[in-house]
Protein backbone atom coordinates (compact mmCIF):
# COMPACT_ATOMS: atom_id res chain seq x y z
CA UNK A 1 0.00 0.00 0.00
CA UNK A 2 1.42 3.14 -0.67
CA UNK A 3 0.48 6.70 0.90
CA UNK A 4 -0.18 9.72 -0.80
CA UNK A 5 1.68 12.47 -0.02
CA UNK A 6 1.46 16.06 -1.01
CA UNK A 7 4.80 16.41 -2.95
CA UNK A 8 6.75 13.06 -2.57
CA UNK A 9 5.06 9.09 -2.53
CA UNK A 10 6.81 7.34 0.18
CA UNK A 11 6.59 3.26 -0.10
CA UNK A 12 5.77 1.15 3.13
CA UNK A 13 8.65 -1.10 1.82
CA UNK A 14 12.03 -1.91 3.61
CA UNK A 15 14.25 0.77 3.94
CA UNK A 16 17.73 0.62 4.36
CA UNK A 17 19.18 0.12 7.57
CA UNK A 18 22.54 0.56 9.17
CA UNK A 19 24.25 -2.82 8.77
CA UNK A 20 25.07 -3.37 12.52
CA UNK A 21 21.38 -2.33 13.19
CA UNK A 22 19.83 -4.61 9.98
CA UNK A 23 21.82 -7.71 12.02
CA UNK A 24 20.60 -7.17 15.15
CA UNK A 25 16.74 -6.66 13.87
CA UNK A 26 16.99 -9.57 11.55
CA UNK A 27 18.73 -12.13 14.37
CA UNK A 28 16.79 -14.98 15.86
CA UNK A 29 18.53 -14.72 18.81
CA UNK A 30 16.25 -13.75 21.70
CA UNK A 31 19.30 -11.91 23.64
CA UNK A 32 19.84 -9.04 20.72
CA UNK A 33 16.23 -9.19 20.81
CA UNK A 34 15.64 -8.75 24.30
CA UNK A 35 18.38 -5.75 24.20
CA UNK A 36 16.44 -3.83 21.40
CA UNK A 37 12.88 -4.34 23.34
CA UNK A 38 14.45 -2.81 26.47
CA UNK A 39 16.20 0.09 24.80
CA UNK A 40 12.75 0.89 22.87
CA UNK A 41 11.12 0.60 26.08
CA UNK A 42 12.90 3.73 27.95
CA UNK A 43 11.02 5.94 25.52
CA UNK A 44 7.50 4.29 27.04
CA UNK A 45 4.92 6.45 28.35
CA UNK A 46 3.51 4.08 30.75
CA UNK A 47 4.88 0.96 31.48
CA UNK A 48 4.42 -2.87 31.00
CA UNK A 49 1.34 -4.66 31.27
CA UNK A 50 2.64 -7.72 33.02
CA UNK A 51 4.30 -8.29 36.49
CA UNK A 52 6.88 -10.59 36.32
CA UNK A 53 7.71 -11.52 32.38
CA UNK A 54 9.24 -7.76 32.40
CA UNK A 55 11.31 -8.42 29.58
CA UNK A 56 9.36 -11.16 27.48
CA UNK A 57 6.19 -8.43 27.55
CA UNK A 58 8.48 -5.35 26.67
CA UNK A 59 8.66 -7.07 22.97
CA UNK A 60 4.86 -6.81 22.60
CA UNK A 61 4.84 -3.49 24.63
CA UNK A 62 2.53 -0.94 24.05
CA UNK A 63 4.76 1.96 22.76
CA UNK A 64 3.07 4.50 20.76
CA UNK A 65 -0.19 2.76 20.82
CA UNK A 66 -1.13 4.21 23.86
CA UNK A 67 -2.03 6.75 21.89
CA UNK A 68 -5.26 4.55 20.34
CA UNK A 69 -5.76 4.11 24.26
CA UNK A 70 -9.20 5.61 23.83
CA UNK A 71 -10.18 3.60 20.51
CA UNK A 72 -9.02 -0.09 22.31
CA UNK A 73 -11.28 0.70 25.20
CA UNK A 74 -14.04 0.74 22.75
CA UNK A 75 -12.75 -2.37 21.30
CA UNK A 76 -13.75 -3.75 24.42
CA UNK A 77 -16.94 -2.58 25.06
CA UNK A 78 -17.79 -2.93 21.55
CA UNK A 79 -16.55 -6.17 21.02
CA UNK A 80 -17.34 -6.70 16.96
CA UNK A 81 -15.08 -7.87 15.01
CA UNK A 82 -13.88 -5.02 12.97
CA UNK A 83 -13.11 -5.47 9.12
CA UNK A 84 -9.61 -4.58 7.69
CA UNK A 85 -11.23 -1.61 6.44
CA UNK A 86 -12.37 -0.05 10.01
CA UNK A 87 -9.25 -0.84 11.48
CA UNK A 88 -7.51 0.86 8.41
CA UNK A 89 -9.29 3.87 8.71
CA UNK A 90 -8.45 3.48 12.95
CA UNK A 91 -4.93 3.89 12.16
CA UNK A 92 -4.77 5.97 9.66
CA UNK A 93 -7.14 8.71 11.89
CA UNK A 94 -4.37 7.88 15.22
CA UNK A 95 -1.37 10.12 15.42
CA UNK A 96 1.37 8.92 14.20
CA UNK A 97 4.49 8.38 16.03
CA UNK A 98 7.73 10.76 15.56
CA UNK A 99 9.82 7.95 14.07
CA UNK A 100 6.97 7.23 11.74
CA UNK A 101 6.58 10.62 10.37
CA UNK A 102 10.56 10.49 10.26
CA UNK A 103 10.53 8.15 7.45
CA UNK A 104 8.14 9.73 6.15
CA UNK A 105 10.03 13.28 5.69
CA UNK A 106 12.58 11.18 3.61
CA UNK A 107 15.22 13.26 5.02
CA UNK A 108 17.53 11.01 3.50
CA UNK A 109 17.28 12.56 0.02
CA UNK A 110 17.99 15.94 0.94
CA UNK A 111 21.23 17.96 -0.29
CA UNK A 112 24.26 17.14 2.02
CA UNK A 113 24.84 20.44 3.88
CA UNK A 114 21.15 20.83 5.04
CA UNK A 115 21.08 20.04 8.63
CA UNK A 116 18.73 17.09 9.73
CA UNK A 117 17.17 15.23 12.92
CA UNK A 118 19.23 12.36 11.51
CA UNK A 119 22.81 14.01 11.11
CA UNK A 120 22.41 16.07 14.68
CA UNK A 121 22.64 12.44 16.49
CA UNK A 122 25.96 12.08 18.19
CA UNK A 123 27.17 9.37 16.99
CA UNK A 124 29.10 5.72 18.04
CA UNK A 125 31.45 6.22 21.23
CA UNK A 126 34.77 6.30 20.64
CA UNK A 127 35.98 3.76 23.16
CA UNK A 128 33.77 0.32 21.79
CA UNK A 129 34.29 -0.74 25.58
CA UNK A 130 31.50 -0.66 27.91
CA UNK A 131 31.00 -1.62 31.41
CA UNK A 132 28.30 -3.98 32.72
CA UNK A 133 26.42 -4.27 36.08
CA UNK A 134 24.89 -7.25 37.41
CA UNK A 135 21.35 -7.56 36.79
CA UNK A 136 20.73 -8.41 40.73
CA UNK A 137 22.96 -6.22 42.94
CA UNK A 138 24.02 -3.94 40.52
CA UNK A 139 27.81 -3.79 40.95
CA UNK A 140 30.07 -4.33 38.31
CA UNK A 141 29.75 -7.46 36.73
CA UNK A 142 32.44 -9.85 35.43
CA UNK A 143 30.54 -12.83 34.49
CA UNK A 144 27.10 -13.57 32.61
CA UNK A 145 24.72 -16.76 32.90
CA UNK A 146 25.32 -19.11 30.19
CA UNK A 147 21.27 -20.12 30.04
CA UNK A 148 19.96 -16.63 29.67
CA UNK A 149 22.87 -13.91 28.91
CA UNK A 150 22.39 -11.67 32.29
CA UNK A 151 25.15 -10.20 34.29
CA UNK A 152 25.71 -10.95 37.75
CA UNK A 153 28.81 -10.08 39.81
CA UNK A 154 29.75 -13.13 42.39
CA UNK A 155 28.09 -16.53 43.06
CA UNK A 156 25.64 -15.26 45.57
CA UNK A 157 23.80 -13.46 43.06
CA UNK A 158 24.54 -15.85 40.25
CA UNK A 159 22.49 -17.95 43.18
CA UNK A 160 19.58 -15.61 43.28
CA UNK A 161 19.29 -14.92 39.85
CA UNK A 162 18.91 -18.78 39.22
CA UNK A 163 16.57 -19.06 41.62
CA UNK A 164 14.04 -16.28 40.26
CA UNK A 165 14.86 -14.57 37.24
CA UNK A 166 16.47 -17.20 34.71
CA UNK A 167 14.65 -18.87 31.69
CA UNK A 168 11.69 -16.46 32.73
CA UNK A 169 12.17 -13.87 30.00
CA UNK A 170 13.70 -16.25 27.02
CA UNK A 171 11.00 -18.00 25.33
CA UNK B 1 -0.39 46.84 21.84
CA UNK B 2 -1.43 42.95 22.01
CA UNK B 3 0.07 41.41 24.67
CA UNK B 4 2.54 38.28 24.29
CA UNK B 5 1.86 34.72 25.26
CA UNK B 6 5.01 33.31 26.12
CA UNK B 7 4.42 29.28 25.83
CA UNK B 8 7.75 26.95 26.37
CA UNK B 9 6.16 23.55 25.08
CA UNK B 10 8.64 21.59 26.33
CA UNK B 11 8.13 17.50 26.29
CA UNK B 12 7.86 17.30 30.32
CA UNK B 13 6.31 20.66 31.60
CA UNK B 14 4.59 23.63 29.93
CA UNK B 15 5.72 26.83 31.09
CA UNK B 16 3.33 29.62 30.02
CA UNK B 17 2.99 33.10 30.76
CA UNK B 18 2.26 36.83 29.88
CA UNK B 19 5.77 38.21 27.73
CA UNK B 20 7.82 40.57 29.83
CA UNK B 21 7.48 39.26 33.36
CA UNK B 22 9.95 37.56 35.93
CA UNK B 23 8.23 34.36 36.29
CA UNK B 24 6.00 31.95 34.27
CA UNK B 25 2.41 32.21 35.24
CA UNK B 26 1.44 28.60 35.28
CA UNK B 27 3.94 25.68 35.05
CA UNK B 28 2.00 22.65 34.16
CA UNK B 29 3.17 18.83 32.98
CA UNK B 30 2.52 18.94 29.50
CA UNK B 31 0.69 15.51 29.27
CA UNK B 32 -3.20 14.58 30.37
CA UNK B 33 -3.08 11.72 33.14
CA UNK B 34 -5.93 9.46 34.34
CA UNK B 35 -5.29 7.97 38.14
CA UNK B 36 -6.96 5.13 39.26
CA UNK B 37 -9.56 7.47 41.47
CA UNK B 38 -11.16 8.67 37.70
CA UNK B 39 -12.64 7.02 34.46
CA UNK B 40 -12.04 9.79 32.19
CA UNK B 41 -8.39 11.45 31.27
CA UNK B 42 -7.99 14.45 33.40
CA UNK B 43 -5.63 17.89 33.37
CA UNK B 44 -3.15 17.52 35.73
CA UNK B 45 -2.86 20.98 38.15
CA UNK B 46 -0.43 23.21 38.02
CA UNK B 47 2.83 22.82 40.17
CA UNK B 48 2.71 25.78 42.37
CA UNK B 49 -0.34 24.99 43.58
CA UNK B 50 -1.24 23.37 47.25
CA UNK B 51 -4.41 21.99 46.32
CA UNK B 52 -5.44 18.34 47.37
CA UNK B 53 -2.91 16.23 45.92
CA UNK B 54 -4.23 13.35 43.89
CA UNK B 55 -3.09 10.02 44.45
CA UNK B 56 -0.92 9.44 41.44
CA UNK B 57 -0.25 5.07 41.90
CA UNK B 58 -0.82 3.76 38.20
CA UNK B 59 -2.04 6.91 36.90
CA UNK B 60 -1.69 6.48 32.96
CA UNK B 61 -0.32 9.19 31.05
CA UNK B 62 -1.05 10.10 27.65
CA UNK B 63 1.67 13.04 26.01
CA UNK B 64 1.19 14.71 22.61
CA UNK B 65 5.10 15.04 22.33
CA UNK B 66 7.20 12.01 21.00
CA UNK B 67 10.76 12.24 21.08
CA UNK B 68 10.36 15.89 21.77
CA UNK B 69 8.22 16.85 18.93
CA UNK B 70 4.90 17.77 18.74
CA UNK B 71 3.22 14.90 16.47
CA UNK B 72 -0.68 14.86 18.48
CA UNK B 73 -1.88 18.04 17.82
CA UNK B 74 -5.45 16.99 18.80
CA UNK B 75 -4.42 16.36 22.50
CA UNK B 76 -2.33 19.39 22.29
CA UNK B 77 -5.30 21.70 21.66
CA UNK B 78 -6.99 20.15 24.76
CA UNK B 79 -4.25 20.88 27.13
CA UNK B 80 -3.71 24.44 25.75
CA UNK B 81 -7.50 25.37 25.38
CA UNK B 82 -7.34 24.62 29.28
CA UNK B 83 -4.21 26.43 29.61
CA UNK B 84 -5.59 29.58 27.97
CA UNK B 85 -8.73 29.56 29.66
CA UNK B 86 -8.37 28.68 32.77
CA UNK B 87 -4.89 29.08 33.90
CA UNK B 88 -4.35 32.08 32.04
CA UNK B 89 -7.46 33.93 31.23
CA UNK B 90 -6.29 35.67 27.55
CA UNK B 91 -8.03 35.30 24.39
CA UNK B 92 -5.71 34.17 21.74
CA UNK B 93 -7.37 36.53 18.85
CA UNK B 94 -6.24 39.53 20.64
CA UNK B 95 -2.24 37.97 21.67
CA UNK B 96 0.89 37.18 20.13
CA UNK B 97 2.52 34.24 20.81
CA UNK B 98 6.39 32.97 20.99
CA UNK B 99 6.64 29.02 21.01
CA UNK B 100 9.43 27.35 21.72
CA UNK B 101 10.49 23.80 19.18
CA UNK B 102 13.57 21.99 19.39
CA UNK B 103 15.87 22.54 16.65
CA UNK B 104 16.01 20.30 13.69
CA UNK B 105 12.00 19.77 13.25
CA UNK B 106 10.30 18.27 10.41
CA UNK B 107 7.91 20.13 8.04
CA UNK B 108 4.73 18.01 8.64
CA UNK B 109 5.61 18.50 12.45
CA UNK B 110 6.00 22.53 11.93
CA UNK B 111 2.86 22.30 9.26
CA UNK B 112 1.03 20.74 12.26
CA UNK B 113 2.07 23.11 14.69
CA UNK B 114 1.22 26.48 12.63
CA UNK B 115 -2.40 25.09 11.97
CA UNK B 116 -2.48 24.45 15.26
CA UNK B 117 -1.75 27.81 16.27
CA UNK B 118 -3.18 29.78 13.68
CA UNK B 119 -5.77 27.72 12.69
CA UNK B 120 -7.43 26.16 15.66
CA UNK B 121 -6.36 28.80 17.82
CA UNK B 122 -6.57 32.35 15.45
CA UNK B 123 -3.48 34.11 17.48
CA UNK B 124 -3.08 37.12 16.03
CA UNK B 125 0.95 36.59 15.25
CA UNK B 126 3.64 33.78 15.85
CA UNK B 127 7.31 33.57 16.85
CA UNK B 128 8.90 30.33 16.55
CA UNK B 129 12.24 30.18 18.60
CA UNK B 130 14.94 27.42 19.87
CA UNK B 131 14.82 27.39 23.90
CA UNK B 132 18.79 27.43 23.27
CA UNK B 133 19.00 30.69 21.49
CA UNK B 134 16.36 31.89 24.25
CA UNK B 135 18.70 30.77 26.91
CA UNK B 136 21.73 32.20 25.96
CA UNK B 137 19.94 35.39 25.34
CA UNK B 138 18.90 35.46 28.95
CA UNK B 139 22.21 34.22 30.06
CA UNK B 140 24.14 36.98 28.67
CA UNK B 141 21.55 39.82 30.06
CA UNK B 142 22.78 38.68 33.34
CA UNK B 143 26.06 38.73 33.18
CA UNK B 144 27.08 41.86 30.66
CA UNK B 145 30.74 41.56 30.94
CA UNK B 146 31.17 37.87 30.44
CA UNK B 147 33.01 36.45 27.72
CA UNK B 148 29.56 35.25 26.99
CA UNK B 149 28.12 38.50 26.03
CA UNK B 150 30.76 40.35 25.14
CA UNK B 151 31.25 37.98 21.67
CA UNK B 152 27.34 37.15 21.83
CA UNK B 153 28.04 33.07 21.23
CA UNK B 154 27.78 30.03 23.74
CA UNK B 155 27.23 26.80 23.80
CA UNK B 156 23.89 25.64 25.23
CA UNK B 157 24.18 22.26 26.90
CA UNK B 158 20.17 21.37 27.10
CA UNK B 159 19.41 18.10 29.21
CA UNK B 160 15.55 18.14 28.84
CA UNK B 161 12.54 15.51 29.15
CA UNK B 162 12.82 13.75 25.41
CA UNK B 163 16.50 14.23 24.54
CA UNK B 164 19.60 16.11 24.87
CA UNK B 165 20.97 18.33 22.76
CA UNK B 166 24.80 20.23 22.51
CA UNK B 167 23.91 23.32 20.67
CA UNK B 168 26.61 26.11 19.46
CA UNK B 169 24.57 29.59 19.69
CA UNK B 170 25.61 32.54 17.61
CA UNK B 171 24.04 36.29 17.53
CA UNK B 172 20.91 34.68 18.97
CA UNK B 173 20.63 31.85 16.38
CA UNK B 174 21.58 28.73 16.83
CA UNK B 175 24.11 26.60 14.47
CA UNK B 176 22.01 23.96 13.05
CA UNK B 177 24.92 22.14 11.28
CA UNK B 178 26.83 21.73 14.55
CA UNK B 179 24.31 20.67 16.75
CA UNK B 180 24.74 17.35 18.61
CA UNK B 181 22.00 15.09 19.94
CA UNK B 182 21.74 11.89 22.89
CA UNK B 183 18.48 10.79 22.75
CA UNK B 184 18.49 10.39 26.79
CA UNK B 185 16.42 12.81 28.61
CA UNK B 186 14.28 12.60 31.93
CA UNK B 187 11.85 10.16 30.51
CA UNK B 188 14.48 7.79 29.62
CA UNK B 189 16.07 8.02 33.25
CA UNK B 190 12.70 7.53 34.94
CA UNK B 191 12.06 4.31 32.89
CA UNK B 192 15.61 3.07 33.61
CA UNK B 193 15.14 3.35 37.09
CA UNK B 194 11.56 1.96 37.18
CA UNK B 195 13.17 -1.08 35.50
CA UNK B 196 15.98 -1.11 37.73
CA UNK B 197 13.49 -0.70 40.54
CA UNK B 198 10.90 -3.65 39.07
CA UNK B 199 14.20 -5.88 38.83
CA UNK B 200 15.28 -5.95 42.32
CA UNK B 201 12.37 -4.84 44.68
CA UNK B 202 8.86 -4.30 43.98
CA UNK B 203 7.93 -3.77 40.23
CA UNK B 204 6.60 -0.21 39.72
CA UNK B 205 6.73 -0.26 35.94
CA UNK B 206 3.38 1.99 35.95
CA UNK B 207 4.43 4.35 38.33
CA UNK B 208 5.44 6.81 35.88
CA UNK B 209 4.74 9.36 38.24
CA UNK B 210 5.86 8.31 41.61
CA UNK B 211 9.38 7.22 40.06
CA UNK B 212 9.35 10.15 38.61
CA UNK B 213 9.05 11.78 41.83
CA UNK B 214 12.12 9.40 43.57
CA UNK B 215 14.63 10.41 40.69
CA UNK B 216 13.75 13.97 41.31
CA UNK B 217 14.40 13.80 45.85
CA UNK B 218 17.33 11.03 45.17
CA UNK B 219 19.26 10.56 42.56
CA UNK B 220 22.97 12.07 42.03
CA UNK B 221 25.87 11.93 40.46
CA UNK B 222 28.92 10.23 41.35
CA UNK B 223 32.18 11.98 40.91
CA UNK B 224 33.97 8.25 41.20
CA UNK B 225 31.79 5.35 40.27
CA UNK B 226 33.77 2.40 41.08
CA UNK B 227 34.11 4.08 44.80
CA UNK B 228 30.33 4.75 45.03
CA UNK B 229 29.84 1.12 43.70
CA UNK B 230 31.78 -0.26 46.46
CA UNK B 231 30.52 1.95 49.10
CA UNK B 232 27.06 0.81 48.22
CA UNK B 233 27.88 -2.64 47.94
CA UNK B 234 29.21 -2.95 51.77
CA UNK B 235 26.21 -1.47 53.16
CA UNK B 236 27.83 1.63 54.05
CA UNK B 237 24.92 4.22 54.97
CA UNK B 238 26.32 7.44 53.07
CA UNK B 239 24.28 6.08 50.03
CA UNK B 240 21.43 3.85 50.99
CA UNK B 241 18.23 5.61 51.17
CA UNK B 242 14.59 4.87 51.12
CA UNK B 243 11.24 6.03 49.58
CA UNK B 244 8.40 5.14 50.96
CA UNK B 245 4.94 4.95 48.33
CA UNK B 246 1.78 6.18 49.14
CA UNK B 247 -0.64 3.66 50.61
CA UNK B 248 -3.61 5.97 49.68
CA UNK B 249 -4.96 5.98 53.42
CA UNK B 250 -2.17 7.80 55.73
CA UNK B 251 -0.55 9.79 52.95
CA UNK B 252 -1.05 9.99 49.06
CA UNK B 253 1.86 11.32 47.91
CA UNK B 254 5.58 9.26 48.24
CA UNK B 255 8.29 10.79 50.24
CA UNK B 256 11.37 9.69 51.12
CA UNK B 257 12.29 8.35 54.05
CA UNK B 258 14.71 10.38 55.96
CA UNK B 259 15.17 13.41 53.80
CA UNK B 260 18.75 14.30 55.90
CA UNK B 261 19.75 11.31 55.38
CA UNK B 262 19.99 11.28 51.97
CA UNK B 263 22.38 14.54 51.64
CA UNK B 264 24.78 12.27 53.10
CA UNK B 265 26.43 11.66 49.86
CA UNK B 266 27.72 14.65 49.84
CA UNK B 267 30.17 14.60 52.76
CA UNK B 268 32.17 12.04 50.39
CA UNK B 269 35.07 12.92 49.21
CA UNK B 270 38.00 12.24 46.92
CA UNK B 271 40.39 11.55 49.51
CA UNK B 272 38.38 8.62 51.65
CA UNK B 273 39.17 6.06 50.82
CA UNK B 274 36.47 3.00 51.55
CA UNK B 275 38.28 -0.63 52.34
CA UNK B 276 36.28 -3.33 50.58
CA UNK B 277 33.96 -4.79 53.40
CA UNK B 278 32.73 -7.89 52.82
CA UNK B 279 29.31 -7.37 51.03
CA UNK B 280 26.08 -6.96 53.43
CA UNK B 281 23.89 -10.09 52.78
CA UNK B 282 21.85 -8.99 49.35
CA UNK B 283 19.12 -11.39 50.61
CA UNK B 284 18.91 -8.96 53.55
CA UNK B 285 18.44 -6.24 51.43
CA UNK B 286 15.01 -8.19 49.82
CA UNK B 287 13.77 -9.02 52.90
CA UNK B 288 13.37 -5.01 53.71
CA UNK B 289 11.93 -4.39 51.07
CA UNK B 290 8.81 -6.63 50.88
CA UNK B 291 7.40 -5.94 54.04
CA UNK B 292 5.96 -2.38 53.55
CA UNK B 293 5.81 -0.46 50.37
CA UNK B 294 8.96 1.10 50.34
CA UNK B 295 11.94 1.06 48.09
CA UNK B 296 15.38 0.59 49.11
CA UNK B 297 17.93 2.97 46.72
CA UNK B 298 21.50 2.19 46.87
CA UNK B 299 23.21 2.44 43.66
CA UNK B 300 20.50 3.05 41.56
CA UNK B 301 20.56 6.57 42.63
CA UNK B 302 23.64 7.73 40.73
CA UNK B 303 23.81 4.42 38.27
CA UNK B 304 20.85 6.51 36.98
CA UNK B 305 22.53 9.61 35.97
CA UNK B 306 25.48 7.95 35.07
CA UNK B 307 23.73 6.62 31.65
CA UNK B 308 23.78 10.47 30.66
CA UNK B 309 27.86 10.00 30.44
CA UNK B 310 27.81 6.82 29.03
CA UNK B 311 24.84 5.57 27.05
CA UNK B 312 26.66 2.22 26.41
CA UNK B 313 25.96 1.19 30.07
CA UNK B 314 22.14 0.83 28.85
CA UNK B 315 23.26 -0.66 25.60
CA UNK B 316 22.87 2.46 23.33
CA UNK B 317 25.24 3.10 20.93
CA UNK B 318 25.73 6.62 21.64
CA UNK B 319 28.58 8.74 22.80
CA UNK B 320 28.33 10.42 26.14
CA UNK B 321 27.81 14.15 27.49
CA UNK B 322 30.99 14.95 27.22
CA UNK B 323 32.09 13.69 23.99
CA UNK B 324 28.52 15.48 22.54
CA UNK B 325 30.02 18.70 23.46
CA UNK B 326 33.36 18.09 21.65
CA UNK B 327 31.88 16.49 18.86
CA UNK B 328 29.33 19.94 18.61
CA UNK B 329 32.18 22.17 19.09
CA UNK B 330 34.55 20.53 17.09
CA UNK B 331 32.23 21.23 14.00
CA UNK B 332 32.54 24.78 14.27
CA UNK B 333 34.71 27.15 12.68
CA UNK B 334 38.32 27.02 14.86
CA UNK B 335 38.01 30.55 15.64
CA UNK B 336 34.62 29.88 17.48
CA UNK B 337 35.80 27.08 19.69
CA UNK B 338 38.01 28.49 22.17
CA UNK B 339 35.07 31.05 22.99
CA UNK B 340 32.55 27.99 22.73
CA UNK B 341 34.35 26.06 25.28
CA UNK B 342 34.72 29.11 27.88
CA UNK B 343 30.79 29.79 27.72
CA UNK B 344 29.29 26.15 28.34
CA UNK B 345 25.84 26.95 29.52
CA UNK B 346 23.88 23.87 31.07
CA UNK B 347 20.31 23.98 31.72
CA UNK B 348 17.11 21.80 31.14
CA UNK B 349 15.54 19.79 34.18
CA UNK B 350 17.84 17.28 33.97
CA UNK B 351 20.57 18.89 35.06
CA UNK B 352 19.51 19.31 38.30
CA UNK B 353 20.85 16.13 39.35
CA UNK B 354 23.36 16.97 42.09
CA UNK B 355 27.01 16.95 41.22
CA UNK B 356 26.87 17.13 37.89
CA UNK B 357 28.56 20.08 36.92
CA UNK B 358 31.63 18.99 38.64
CA UNK B 359 31.32 15.54 37.34
CA UNK B 360 31.20 16.83 33.55
CA UNK B 361 34.02 19.28 34.04
CA UNK B 362 36.38 16.43 35.39
CA UNK B 363 34.97 14.58 32.31
CA UNK B 364 35.38 17.39 29.39
CA UNK B 365 38.82 18.60 30.70
CA UNK B 366 40.79 15.80 29.23
CA UNK B 367 39.16 15.69 25.57
CA UNK B 368 39.44 19.75 25.59
CA UNK B 369 43.31 20.81 24.14
CA UNK B 370 45.41 22.42 26.77
CA UNK B 371 45.28 25.99 25.45
CA UNK B 372 41.48 26.10 25.58
CA UNK B 373 40.17 27.24 28.83
CA UNK B 374 37.03 25.67 30.08
CA UNK B 375 34.04 27.25 31.72
CA UNK B 376 30.62 25.71 32.68
CA UNK B 377 27.89 28.13 33.94
CA UNK B 378 24.57 26.84 35.47
CA UNK B 379 21.23 28.35 35.45
CA UNK B 380 20.25 29.43 38.85
CA UNK B 381 17.12 27.43 37.41
CA UNK B 382 17.04 25.35 34.25
CA UNK B 383 13.47 24.40 34.45
CA UNK B 384 12.55 28.16 34.03
CA UNK B 385 15.61 29.46 31.86
CA UNK B 386 14.00 29.40 28.75
CA UNK B 387 10.79 30.85 29.58
CA UNK B 388 12.96 33.67 31.05
CA UNK B 389 14.58 34.17 28.08
CA UNK B 390 11.71 34.27 26.23
CA UNK B 391 10.06 36.90 28.41
CA UNK B 392 13.65 38.99 27.71
CA UNK B 393 12.67 38.44 24.01
CA UNK B 394 9.16 39.04 24.02
CA UNK B 395 9.48 42.79 25.65
CA UNK B 396 12.33 43.61 23.16
CA UNK B 397 11.06 46.49 21.22
CA UNK B 398 11.31 45.02 17.52
CA UNK B 399 10.01 41.75 18.72
CA UNK B 400 6.31 42.77 16.83
CA UNK B 401 8.43 43.02 13.58
CA UNK B 402 10.05 39.52 14.01
CA UNK B 403 6.57 37.74 13.93
CA UNK B 404 4.87 36.22 11.65
CA UNK B 405 0.67 37.68 11.60
CA UNK B 406 -1.85 35.45 10.46
CA UNK B 407 -2.43 37.02 7.50
CA UNK B 408 1.41 36.77 6.32
CA UNK B 409 0.39 32.74 7.02
CA UNK B 410 -2.51 32.37 5.21
CA UNK B 411 -1.49 34.13 2.12
CA UNK B 412 1.94 32.02 2.25
CA UNK B 413 1.85 28.92 4.38
CA UNK B 414 3.68 27.17 6.93
CA UNK B 415 6.77 26.92 4.83
CA UNK B 416 7.49 30.46 3.73
CA UNK B 417 6.55 31.76 6.73
CA UNK B 418 9.12 29.16 8.66
CA UNK B 419 11.98 30.42 6.10
CA UNK B 420 11.71 34.19 8.08
CA UNK B 421 12.96 32.29 11.62
CA UNK B 422 16.46 31.00 9.80
CA UNK B 423 15.75 27.64 11.24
Amino acid sequence: MEEEMTNRRVSNRTRKVATKMAAALTSNDNRTQAAIARLEALENDNGAIEVVDVNDDEEASLDEDDDLGYVQKKQHKGSKRKTRQAKALEARRAPKSFLELLQEANLESLPAHVPTYLKAAVGPPSSSSRRHFCSVCGYIAGYNCCLCGMRFCSIRCQNIHKDTRCQKFVA
Amino acid sequence: MSNIVVLDNGGGLIKAGQGGERDPTTVIPNCLYKPLSSKKFLHPSPLTTLAEEIDLTSASVRRPIDRGYLINSDLERDIWSHLFTSLLHITPSSSSLLLTEPPLSIPSVQRSTDELVFEDFGFSSLYVAHPQSLVHLYEASRQPDSVLSKTQCSLVVDCGFSFTHAVPVLHNFTLNHAIKRIDLGGKAFTNYLKELVSYRSINVMDETFLVDDAKEKLCFVSLDLLRDLRLARSGNNLIKSTYVLPDGVTHTKGYVKDPQAAKRFLSLSDKDHVESDFMAKVGDRKKADMNKNEIDLTNERFLVPETLFQPADLGMNQAGLAECIVRAVSSCHPYLQPVLYQSIILTGGSTLFPQLKERLEVELRPLVPDHFDVKITTLEDPILGVWRGGSLLASSPDFESMCVTKADYEELGSARCRRRFFH
